[in-house]
């Protein structure tokens, strides 16, 4: 289900969907490279916590101020860091749309990350909300801005893959 | 006990080997509970600063055991075993608050702030039938009280009654190295909770090792942040029960342009896209850019650049440990400083570009010694085979053997 303020129209919202639907797709298929380019150049991505962001702590888990950042995440996941191999499943649901100006939106929307270890074994490895500022343009909507806050204060083992 | 053979026959080469059966065998774990945990070790608990104000509170651990820290209205600092004298359910849910008093769900048996039991739920019954026995003795069933110390703002708890103060548990370079951190006031900016695939000794082990570092976290070779052959070395406390892993980039050292209050700003260029999350400032004269220091057995600070904390790990079970991170700056952080921190936070926490790895090894090791028999022993004789500081030195397994000495003299092993 989605909530779409009435001041939005039909093509934005299709933006939105499109959005995030190439950026589950770039990494859950493992495409990451694609990542970064769903970003404007000056952004932001960070991952938080509840625990932190509740509590006004600026402790981010992951924190990238520029795409260039979002590119080295890239290439610390393909040719730097050590990790077992995982994939995850993400699973979005519960949109909500609003429009900030002419060409802004902001959309806040629940994820659901499992992670599928290369021995085969699933967890629910994080949950929360993306909270996203997001401009639209001939090419598609870009994010300016996706905030991660996941619910559980707790990671299991690494967090090497964006959320 | 009934077997007069000790749990474990350690091999004749001493410290320079770990029997793999200490990271699976539950009657080791056990034991450890007893004669680490609630042995002459001081331990960890918080900082000073999470609890300002009367009734402020935090829970935290010593080894499996749940601890509340609280102020109490003259400001002292109390800790006791966050556990109801009634029952056994826990006190203190939430992981800090501020109370008056704490008082149980269960049965609503209520302490004060100094863990006393101040009222018992129906203690005279209800309409002058049943009740507690009337000697009951309220001054019999407070909570478990513990020894507690704030040494520079980190506050210690023990169980025993003989161990010396942490200060000269320490002793004087660890003690001087925690001075170093908290020079001034600090304040914390966010915590991290890891779950770690591993039995507890093995982060401990992790944490105390220079040898894998450029090894294990490509990160630091790849970018030629931190190489064996800089300037660094091992100083050790308390006989090796302690120590410190320190190193200081050689490009930091020849550099000497000091802006401002003899700090200086450093951005490197080293092929990554935008590496302006680097950026960091000289806070330390020392030179020192990365500092680990263990505390025997369960606590670590950490100064990597500007990133500060403290690393709790507490044991859940013979394969499963919680890393505790609290994560802080100093008080009189300016905005820009404090974003520095925050963006240099990339580098720690379990999604680190340097320390992520660490929340994964100890699950190798505790897959790969599955099934080994009981001579089985990890080697650890990089550096020599003694147990002193090696300055200078990194290729060096010297504090290893320190934790592995403290741990045999503890265990009876």
């Amino acid at each position: 289900m989605t909530l779409v303020a009435a001041n939005v129209d039909e093509a934005a919202r299709r933006q939105i969907e499109a959005l995030n639907t190439r950026y589950i797709r770039a990494i859950d298929d493992d495409q990451l490279e694609a990542w970064p380019d769903l970003f404007v150049e000056k952004c932001v991505y960070k991952i938080v916590t509840r625990e932190n962001f509740d509590r006004g702590f600026s402790l981010p888990l992951m924190e990238c101020a520029s795409r260039g950042m979002l590119v080295d995440r890239v290439t610390g996941y393909r040719r730097v860091n050590v990790y077992e191999p995982q994939r995850y499943t993400h699973m979005l649901s519960g949109l909500v749309i609003e429009r900030i100006d002419a060409t802004r939106l902001s959309c806040k929307q629940n994820y659901l990350v499992v992670r599928t270890m290369v021995g085969g074994e699933m967890m629910i490895f994080s949950a929360g909300v993306y909270l996203d500022k997001l401009v639209l343009g001939a090419d598609g909507a870009k994010f300016e801005e996706r905030i991660v806050v996941q619910e559980s204060r707790r990671v299991d083992t690494l967090l090497v893959i964006p959320l | 006990m009934r077997n007069e053979k000790p749990l474990i026959d350690w091999p004749k080469e001493g410290p320079t080997r770990a029997p793999y059966r200490v990271m699976n065998d539950p009657a080791v774990y056990a034991l450890e509970q007893e004669r680490i945990f609630r042995g002459p070790t001081w331990h960890y608990l918080c900082l000073d600063v999470e609890i300002p104000e009367p009734g402020d509170y935090r829970t935290s651990f010593i080894g499996e055991t749940p601890i509340i820290v609280v102020r109490d209205e003259s400001g002292q600092i109390n800790a006791m075993v966050n556990r109801c004298a009634h029952k056994g359910a826990l006190l203190c849910i939430e992981p800090c608050g501020k109370r008056k008093q704490f008082a149980c769900v269960y049965h609503a048996w209520t302490y004060d702030l100094k863990g006393n039991l101040t009222s018992v739920a129906f203690q005279r019954g209800l309409a002058g039938a049943g009740g507690m026995p009337a000697d009951f003795d309220l001054r019999q069933h407070g909570l478990e009280r513990i020894r507690v110390e704030n040494f520079c703002g980190m506050v210690f708890g023990t169980f025993s009654k003989e161990v010396e103060d942490v200060e000269a548990y320490l002793g004087p370079d660890m003690a001087a190295h925690v001075r170093r951190i908290f020079n001034r006031p600090v304040e914390v900016i966010g915590y991290y909770h890891q779950m770690l695939p591993n039995n507890w000794k093995l982060y401990m082990e992790n944490s105390r090792d220079p040898y894998h570092a450029t090894i294990l976290h490509a990160f630091y070779a790849t970018f030629k942040l931190n190489r064996l052959s800089m300037l660094g070395g091992v100083a050790l406390g308390h006989n090796g029960w302690h120590n410190l892993l320190y190193s200081a980039a050689s490009r930091d050292i020849q550099k000497d342009n000091y802006e401002g209050k003899g700090l200086r700003s450093v951005i490197e260029d080293v092929g990554l896209a935008d590496s302006s999350f680097l950026t960091r400032l000289q806070e330390f004269d020392d030179g020192i850019t990365v500092a680990i220091q263990s505390i025997y057995p369960t606590c670590n600070t950490q100064q990597i650049y500007n990133t500060l904390a403290i690393r709790q790990t507490v044991p859940l079970g013979l394969e499963k440990s919680e890393l505790h991170w609290t994560c802080f700056g100093y008080k009189d952080d300016d905005a820009e400083l404090r974003q520095m921190r925050n963006l240099q936070a990339n580098l720690i926490g379990p999604a680190g570009y340097v320390s992520m790895e660490d929340g994964s090894v100890g699950g190798y090791v505790q897959r790969g010694i599955a099934g080994a028999d009981a001579s089985e022993a990890a080697v650890m004789e990089m550096g020599g085979r003694d147990i002193k500081p090696a300055p200078g030195v990194r290729a060096t397994e010297t504090a290893l053997r320190g934790f592995w000495q403290a741990y045999r003299d503890l265990m009876g092993f």
